[in-house]
């Protein structure tokens, strides 16, 4: 075995693979994440939805039908998945308010109610009762923010429209990070005569350190502020996926960005190495475990043909209901759609099942059959416990 | 047509990772520019978006996008287009002949050096549109080009030929001589082929004929070198991207997969073979911290950042590695008074960012990244390369394993 073998090798930059990377990490081992570009979570609100079918998340995990993917993550472990996300995020001054047991409820750009359970501390002040006092302040030309719309659902709410010269949430981000534009915002802010109650803010507070920015805001005007998260391009999940990626650098992975894998290299039932796409030779990346978090069909995990469910990297068998004609439900935004629970089996030590085709190979994240992030709500959350699991039992492995 | 474009799904990932976007909001940014404005071109029709000379061509957009769609080719294609059917101001027409001009200054580099600071002279750059806020390295007489041609023995059956670019023949030829000594002294034979501009500064000014001239030259000299048994080596990761990606790419140079093929990044090389037991590097221990800024292209290329990878083997250096931040100056982009503005602030944010890392140094791989960095920072910028010759200090550190 050569010097440049990794003790595992992730593939997928997202929420899974990387709380999988940062795990391993954590426990001394040498890490590598393959990913062949930015992850789904850049376009997320940035918030941990836990389990939104209920109330108490944590509880309710116990509860969902038999061969949901959480079911194979111990309890104690989950809790110690989501400390872990809450320790690194906090490490990478990106913050995070909330507890497992409890769901919150946020203000969506058009007025209605969105479920979530971790959120970050710029959003800590989200949960609003109908009658609460909350000032709306937005930017001028900025697109998919209503709030007009806001206002018809709260009643006692009122607005303000700061012109910050640019229009799209990225750059009046980037203005933010400005220490004079801060001051001048802060300073019209004070001039606007805002009456008692909370300040909410379309989710521009920075990009790097949104967090020191919203601390700073809160201080200067004495207010109590909350962000609202946007539509794409959103700036809490980029800020997400940014410190969870800085926090698996720190630590000394090493990363192989917008590179697709071109071939696996196998001995018998073990993975040696993957080889990946470029436009001059193939790269190589050898590891002696590998673990598959190439999320679900919008990742492109999972590839849907007329009649069959494809797993993209190493072609593993997949779970998928069999009669296309009840993959979809009539209505697009009903929950519930049949081919939402198609994915890779897995077993309690997260090898892929089926015959387990590989020993070396474990699997974490929505590309785990019958997950149905969409219906019950438990993308990121999923992601982290699965990530966080999966990379202790790859550590047991790799030992 | 390529149609490629049709596998947008409109995620806005580009958006996000665009530099130029963040600052100027006069460009609307890889998606619009790219795959949502393709569906509107037609071959041979005058292109009309004047923005879309805006883009800086770092690739970010190309990297992050997951659906394999690749914006910044898309952009690129529309530019060369627009610069065939619009006139070319004088700055871009120089610009594209950077390596000429090269050739030229260096000649009489102690006078152009002092001519730089003259007023007048500065006033008439000013005039062509060359934009003032940077300092301009100096040119050096004894360039690379003019330095002795091979190193190593004969006999050494490992034989590299390095490809050094413009920035290291005429600017900083020393880190270029270092780089030749640190593969003779590991048992190479080295050898600097004779050779042109990789051809990018012509494609980025929009002179695709320029770019395929210089690049015709250098594949039919680096093919020779191949066939001989050569590896060929970059150290500047524009010319890497050059060389691996856009000769056999949107250039499409006969040979140029072949090229693609045969080149590494010399930190990529050196790895190989520690990989593959066939070199053992001992590295002095030091007590630095440090951030390596992973220059754009670098990410472009798709090898992982090596040049981190290989820091990490020297005891005591610790590095941040930094690879969300465009310096913004893009080659010679940030060196046009037009786009002076958005280089800056790019600059600024990537300065600050690196400054609040706390390490004493910047690291990193590309030349006009460290120009910019530096003197926006006030940190010493560095070579990896750099790095690597000092703590291996003399060769009596480098021990072969096997015989090469």
């Amino acid at each position: 075995m050569n010097k440049g073998t990794y003790d595992a090798v992730v593939i997928g930059g997202g929420m899974s693979g990387l709380t999988a990377a940062i795990t391993l990490c954590d426990a001394g081992k040498t890490v590598a994440v393959i990913s062949k570009g930015d992850p789904v979570c850049c376009l997320s609100t940035g918030c941990v939805d836990i389990l939104n079918s209920t109330d108490e998340p944590f509880d309710g995990i116990s509860s969902l039908p038999f061969g949901h993917p959480y079911g194979l993550v111990e309890q104690d472990l989950i809790i110690e998945a989501c400390e872990h996300f809450m320790e690194t995020a906090a490490r990478g001054s990106l913050p995070y308010a909330g507890s497992i047991h409890k769901n919150r409820h946020l203000i969506t750009p058009i007025g209605m109610k969105k479920t979530t359970c971790l959120v970050p501390k710029t959003m800590e002040h989200a949960n609003c009762d109908e009658n609460e006092g909350i000032h709306i302040v937005s930017f001028r030309g900025l697109k998919d923010f209503f709030p007009s719309y806001i206002m018809l659902q709260y009643s006692n709410t009122g607005c303000s429209i700061f012109d910050a010269s640019v229009s799209s949430t990225i750059g009046i981000a980037e203005r933010f990070e400005d220490e004079r534009f801060r001051e001048t915002f802060a300073d019209w802010l004070s001039r606007q005569h805002i009456p008692e109650g909370k300040i909410a803010i379309p989710a521009v507070l920075g990009i790097r350190s949104s967090f020191s920015i919203y601390k700073e805001l809160s201080q200067r005007t004495g207010r109590t502020f909350f962000e609202i998260p946007t539509l794409p391009p959103s700036l809490p999940g980029i800020r997400l996926f940014k410190c969870m990626k800085q926090a698996f650098l720190a630590r000394g992975g090493h990363l192989y960005w917008g590179s697709e894998i071109a071939s696996v290299e196998k001995l018998g039932a073990i993975i040696e190495g993957v080889t990946l796409k470029n436009p001059g030779r193939v790269g190589r990346v050898q590891g002696r475990a590998f673990i598959l978090a190439s999320g679900s069909f919008i990742s492109g995990g999972l590839f849907a043909r007329m009649d069959s469910v494809q797993e993209t990297v190493f072609g593993l068998p997949v779970y998928y209901p069999e009669n296309r004609s009840g993959w979809f439900k009539d209505s697009f935004f009903s929950r519930g759609h049949q081919i939402e629970k198609a994915g890779v089996e897995v077993d309690s030590s997260f090898r892929p099942l089926a015959d387990a085709p590989f020993k070396n190979l474990f699997i974490c994240g929505s590309i785990m059959a019958r997950s149905e992030v969409m219906k019950y709500g438990c993308g990121h959350g999923l992601a982290i416990a699965t990530g966080y699991a999966a990379a202790r039992s790859c550590e047991g492995f790799v030992r | 047509m390529n149609l490629d474009f049709q596998h947008c799904i409109r995620c806005t990932i580009c958006l996000e990772n665009c530099p130029v976007f963040r600052v100027n909001s006069d460009f609307p940014g890889p998606k619009q520019s790219g795959p949502d404005s393709q569906r509107f071109r037609c071959d041979g029709e005058t292109p009309v978006d004047h923005w879309i000379t805006l883009c800086s061509q770092c690739r970010r957009c190309e990297i992050a996008c997951p659906y394999g769609v690749n914006p910044a080719e898309i952009i690129l294609r529309e530019q060369l287009d627009y610069g065939k059917k619009h006139y070319r101001p004088l700055v871009s027409r120089l610009f594209s002949r950077v390596y000429y001009l090269g050739n030229l200054i260096s000649l009489i580099a102690p006078v152009a050096n002092r001519l730089v600071s003259v007023k007048i002279v500065r006033r008439l750059m000013a005039f062509t549109g060359i934009s003032d806020y940077l300092k301009l390295p100096p040119y050096r007489f004894h360039a690379m080009k003019r330095s002795w041609r091979w190193k190593g023995s004969h006999k050494s059956k490992r034989k590299v030929a390095f490809f050094y670019g413009c920035y290291l023949n005429y600017n900083r030829p020393d880190i270029g001589r270092k780089i030749r000594d640190l593969f003779a002294s590991a048992g190479f034979r080295v050898v600097l082929p004779g050779q042109v501009c990789c051809g990018l500064p012509a494609l980025g000014n929009g002179d695709l004929a320029a770019a395929r001239r210089l690049a015709g030259r250098n594949v039919s000299i680096l093919e020779e070198y191949i066939d001989r048994g050569f590896d060929i080596l970059y150290s500047c990761t524009s010319c890497g991207l050059m060389l691996t990606q856009c000769y056999p790419g949107i250039l499409d140079m006969e040979g140029g997969k072949k090229i693609a093929e045969n080149t590494y990044n010399i930190h990529e090389y050196l790895l190989k073979l520690m990989d593959e037991g066939l070199l053992n590097l001992i590295f002095e221990s030091v007590t630095e911290k440090a951030a390596y800024h992973i220059p754009c292209h670098l990410k472009a290329l798709g090898i992982g950042y090596p040049g981190a990878m290989l820091l990490e083997r020297i005891p005591g250096l610790e590095i941040t590695v930094m690879d969300d931040l465009c310096c913004g100056l893009a080659g010679t982009y940030g060196l046009r008074k037009k786009n002076q503005d958005t280089s800056y602030r790019l600059g600024i944010i990537a300065a600050r960012a690196l400054r609040d890392t706390g390490a004493s140094y910047i690291i990193t791989d590309c030349a006009t990244c460290r120009l910019q960095l530096s003197q926006l920072s006030g940190m010493p910028a560095r070579d990896p390369a750099e790095i690597l010759f000092e703590s291996l200090k003399g060769s009596v550190n480098m021990k072969r394993k096997k015989k090469l």
